[in-house]
């Protein structure tokens, strides 16, 4: 129990901080919500629909499901590329003895490009006329019947608009998972070594334990980050060729600023919040209980 | 716990931004002449025209002409050249009933709602009163005109929509300049066949592909088959429709358009053309500076010419009728609108023809003649004069008539379609319903 004045000071520190957070963030969302129950295209007169909006978004918007599931697809991309080839090459660097700095520079520089120049480079290396970066290689190697407009071809352009964004950040996960590693205790290494310990039972038992609520960290900055995932797609097909590369964001943000439809878009916006906690929680779940198992 | 918001804040915060409207001017659209004193002050217009191009620059220069005389005045000029980001912040700034005493629209369904509630000055009556409405020419006017015949919006280009292609390219390939639209489909196998892109087109901002859908209906059934469309009064399996959406097909099939066009943006696609590598190219003389003078790439400069919107078998509308837009309108806020508005727009309006016509463009008036630049190729000129020539109806660009959501849905299955990815049938029953579910929001 504090005493009284500390308290008090306590109050007085957190107040600024927790009051802008209600304006920043509280507050739209509860103005989303309420929006998502009338129709309004900013100009008209607000039309009160009641739960018409959440029935057209969850039973006659097909746009809305392709994008939901897009978006999954994009999430699960990112989360391979960051995640998994973070863990990767921190696990490689830790056993390296030259030349850390340089590849840890080397990996985190795509984090520090500006999102327009990604996606401007992007397009370029998936070219086909004129020939591209990707295309130009896969010829060169003998896949020349791969190559393909990445970005026009609806099969591969969902993949094509995640890669950027997953390879953007692979650097800045391994950054942290790389110091959770460091942190593992030599001696329980050593230990375990002289037991005869492999090098894949030492990374399962004793090392990724170790960085779990590391892990479960990076898990949900990943998640969250690839759930807003908006910028990269946007700026590189506009959601397109049809639907292909349609995110939940970007639909929403069409539907708010294209089609003036700002109930509607409310009400997917109330969607994607939901969506964000849903996610969230789920990891922490799953994540928990194996840490507890 | 603060990031998981991220996501939504983006859009909450935005949509709140947008939210903070309500209310509008409750002044008299009719009213063209305000009475009272020419306060000067500074006043703005929200455009979306290149930044350093000829009408900013001129109405730059005529606005410090009239601070002349008018101390105290100045014009604030916000350009946002990218249509659809522009498009975004009108309707943004509309809904928080923020626009500026000038701003720069298409006669889009979204526009014809603030005209209906009064945010728009007659044009008509403005020109009227201004005395300068009969130098426009009737065709300009027509493409700033709403489907009632009301005019919100006044034109400050003139443009026309021309084909143009590679002559060599052609003859490379054993073919002729197209007689009938439907010919273009054969064309474009045959130039495959050769080894050349028949059509260089910018996929990424979507309206170029959207002018082929229009051409077909146009030739059929003339410039009120869209007028239909969108309000859902024709639809997609009607004759007209159901000949461009197996035309486009057609085209697709026959791979008109260079591999991976959704992904190619408009300098992508004049490169292509001017370097040689695609045979024909779809765009307005406000390219005439880098297609039709020493500007162009000299390996190709004496093969390039162009045709006019072909015609069809049983064509409704005539060869010299075709997209002759007049570019996006400004249109003169309501609300703002005072005697110091409507003195500027007189002295700016009666100038700027002749300004704008020596920098070689069409002037949106005839009362002046354009200026043909001293490194133009002999195209220049005959570009120039088909405007002298042009029938009563024009092909309008559908992007400007739809509303909205349709617009946008149009523009994604579009590309589909071309690129084989779905059916003509599939187009159809999309388009259809979308129609149905969306337009009668607009089109009360």
């Amino acid at each position: 129990m504090l005493p009284n004045r500390s308290r008090l000071s306590v109050l007085v520190f957190l107040l600024p901080p927790l009051l802008l957070y209600g304006i920043a963030v509280l507050f739209p969302i509860l103005q989303s919500l309420f929006l998502s129950f009338f129709s309004w295209n900013g100009i008209s007169d607000m039309e009160f629909v009641g739960l018409a909006n959440y029935v057209r978004m969850l039973t006659a918007d097909d746009i809305f499901w392709r994008s939901f599931f897009n978006a999954l697809g994009y999430l699960a991309i990112c989360l391979v590329l960051q995640l998994g080839g973070a863990l990767l090459v921190a696990s490689l660097l830790t056993s390296m003895r030259r030349g850390r700095e340089l590849i840890k520079t080397l990996y985190l520089l795509p984090a520090v490009i500006s999102t327009v120049a990604i996606a401007f480079l992007f397009v370029r290396i998936y070219s086909i006329e004129p020939v591209g970066l990707l295309n130009q290689l896969l010829h060169w190697i003998g896949l020349g019947a791969l190559e393909r407009p990445w970005l026009s071809d609806i099969n591969t352009v969902l993949a094509a608009v995640s890669a950027p964004e997953g390879w953007r950040f692979t650097g800045l996960y391994m950054l942290i998972i790389y110091a959770a590693l460091l942190s593992v205790p030599q001696e329980l290494e050593e230990a375990a070594r002289l037991d005869g310990a492999s090098r894949w039972q030492l990374f399962t038992k004793i090392r990724f334990p170790h960085i779990m609520p590391v892990w479960i960290t990076t898990t949900i900055m990943a998640t969250t980050y690839g759930l807003r995932g908006f910028d990269i797609p946007y700026l590189m097909t506009n959601g397109g060729p049809g639907q292909s590369s349609e995110l939940l964001t970007t639909y929403m943000y069409k539907t708010a600023f294209t089609s003036t439809d700002f109930g509607y878009a409310s009400t997917i916006a109330v969607f994607i919040v939901i969506e964000c906690l849903v996610a969230v929680g789920l990891i922490l779940f799953v994540l928990k209980r194996k840490a507890d198992a | 716990m603060k990031k998981l918001f991220t996501a939504a804040v983006a859009a909450a915060a935005a949509i709140a931004l947008a939210g903070c409207g309500g209310g509008g001017g409750a002044t008299d659209p009719s009213n063209v002449s305000p009475t009272g004193e020419v306060k000067p002050r500074e006043i703005s217009w929200l455009l979306s025209r290149p930044a350093d191009g000829a009408v900013i620059n001129i109405m730059k220069k005529l606005a410090d002409d009239y601070a002349k005389d008018h101390p105290g005045f100045s014009l604030n000029l916000i350009t946002t050249p990218d249509r659809p980001s522009y498009i975004q912040k009108l309707e943004t700034l509309a809904a928080a009933n923020k626009l500026p005493e000038l701003f720069d629209t298409d006669a889009t369904p979204f526009a014809q709602q603030l005209a209906k509630q009064g945010k728009m000055v007659d044009a008509e009556k403005l020109l009227k009163s201004l005395d300068v409405y009969d130098n426009y020419r009737p065709s300009a006017l027509d493409y700033q005109r709403f489907d009632d015949g009301s005019l919100n919006m006044i034109p400050f280009q003139f443009e026309l929509e021309f084909i143009w292609y590679n002559k060599a390219l052609l003859q490379k390939a054993g073919v002729s300049a197209p007689k009938s639209l439907d010919d273009i489909p054969a064309m474009c196998t045959a130039l495959r066949d050769a080894g050349i892109t028949p059509i260089a087109i910018d996929g990424q901002d979507q309206w170029p592909l959207e002018r082929y859908v229009a051409y077909q209906p146009f030739r059929e059934a003339g410039p009120e088959f869209i007028q239909k469309l969108k309000k859902g009064e024709a639809k997609f399996t009607d004759p007209a429709g159901k000949k461009t959406v197996e035309w486009l097909a057609a085209l697709g099939k026959a791979k008109c358009f260079q591999d991976g066009f959704s992904s190619q943006g408009y300098s992508d696609a004049q490169n292509q053309f001017t370097s040689g590598q695609a045979a024909m190219y779809n765009i307005g003389t406000w390219e005439l500076p880098s297609l039709a003078t020493d500007k162009l790439n000299p390996a190709v400069r004496d093969d390039i010419d162009f045709f006019t919107l072909p015609t069809t078998d049983g064509s409704v509308t005539a060869a010299n009728e075709f997209v002759s837009p007049s570019g996006i309108g400004m249109a003169v806020n309501a609300k703002t609108y005072d005697p110091l508005v409507s003195d500027f727009l007189k002295f700016a309006l009666t100038k700027y023809p002749t300004e704008y016509a020596a920098t070689g463009a069409l002037s949106p008036t005839t009362n002046v003649e354009t200026a043909v630049p001293a490194n133009a190729t002999p195209l220049y000129k005959k570009a120039l004069d088909m405007a002298n020539d042009l029938g009563d109806k024009q092909a309008m660009p559908w992007d400007t008539q739809l509303d909205p959501t349709t617009n946008g849905r149009l523009q994604q299955e579009l590309v589909l379609l071309v690129q084989g990815n779905i059916t003509p049938e599939q187009f159809t029953s999309t388009m259809d319903s979308t129609i149905a579910q969306n337009a009668p929001k607009f089109f009360k």
